[in-house]
């Protein structure tokens, strides 16, 4: 039983509020605990990455929009290419990311790894506010 | 599936449109791919990947691209690439 219905029921055995007022709070809580379920839910089961730019005209250009929505399954479809890459050719890879400073071993990375970071990018909100710009990265 | 009713609109403030379906586009590709299977496969042979595989993870790919949206909002024109 959570907090907000034991003082209802106290508030009910203190002779506060009427049976009927309790029996409204009550439904009042449900409808609140459902509907906070629910967008945890609609969260959990987010589709799409949204990216929106909006360019303010007082930045002495015209303003700008750019609106742009990617499905996750197209991130999850993508991230199976690394699979699809030869082994020797994973060492020219290696090779040519290491010389620019990155040091990454692409047999250790599995698409269920990199399935993982996209799940985890249904929690990524992303806000940049500027004086000429804002840009809003988000899952929905 | 591939987004069939995908396409491309321009829409410019003095009033021109253009709209461009972008179907004869995926029945290019897909005319193209069956084409080069056997080479795929062959090159497949030889670099140590499954042809099969590479084919499915293009077709996952350009099922998934479906819903994703580009649009550019400009004083002069707007730009909307769909793939629906």
């Amino acid at each position: 039983m959570n907090e907000n219905r034991r003082q209802i029921l106290e508030m009910l055995a203190e002779g506060k509020i009427s049976a009927q007022e309790a029996e409204r709070l009550m439904g009042a809580l449900g409808d609140e605990s459902g509907a906070a379920q629910q967008e945890g839910a609609i969260k959990r089961q987010a589709k799409y990455i949204r990216v929106m730019v909006d360019t303010d005209m007082h930045a002495g250009k015209n303003p700008t929009k750019v609106n742009i929505r990617v499905p996750m399954q197209l991130l999850r479809s993508g991230v199976r290419l690394v699979s699809l890459i030869p082994a020797q050719a994973r060492v020219h890879v290696e090779d040519a990311m290491h010389r620019n400073g990155i040091d990454l071993d692409l047999s250790q990375i599995r698409p269920e790894n990199l399935e993982e970071i996209v799940d985890h990018l249904q929690d990524v909100t992303i806000d940049v506010d500027d004086d000429k710009t804002k840009v809003r990265v988000f899952a929905e | 599936m591939i987004p069939l009713r995908s396409s491309v609109v321009l829409h410019h403030r003095s009033g021109w449109r253009v709209w461009v379906p972008l179907f004869p586009f995926w029945l290019l590709l897909i005319l193209v791919g069956a084409v080069l299977f056997p080479l795929v496969v062959l090159a497949g042979f030889a670099l140590g990947i499954s042809a099969v595989r590479a084919y499915a993870t293009g077709w996952r790919i350009l099922s998934a691209m479906k819903h994703t949206l580009v649009e550019v909002d400009d004083p002069e024109v707007h730009v909307r690439l769909s793939f629906a």
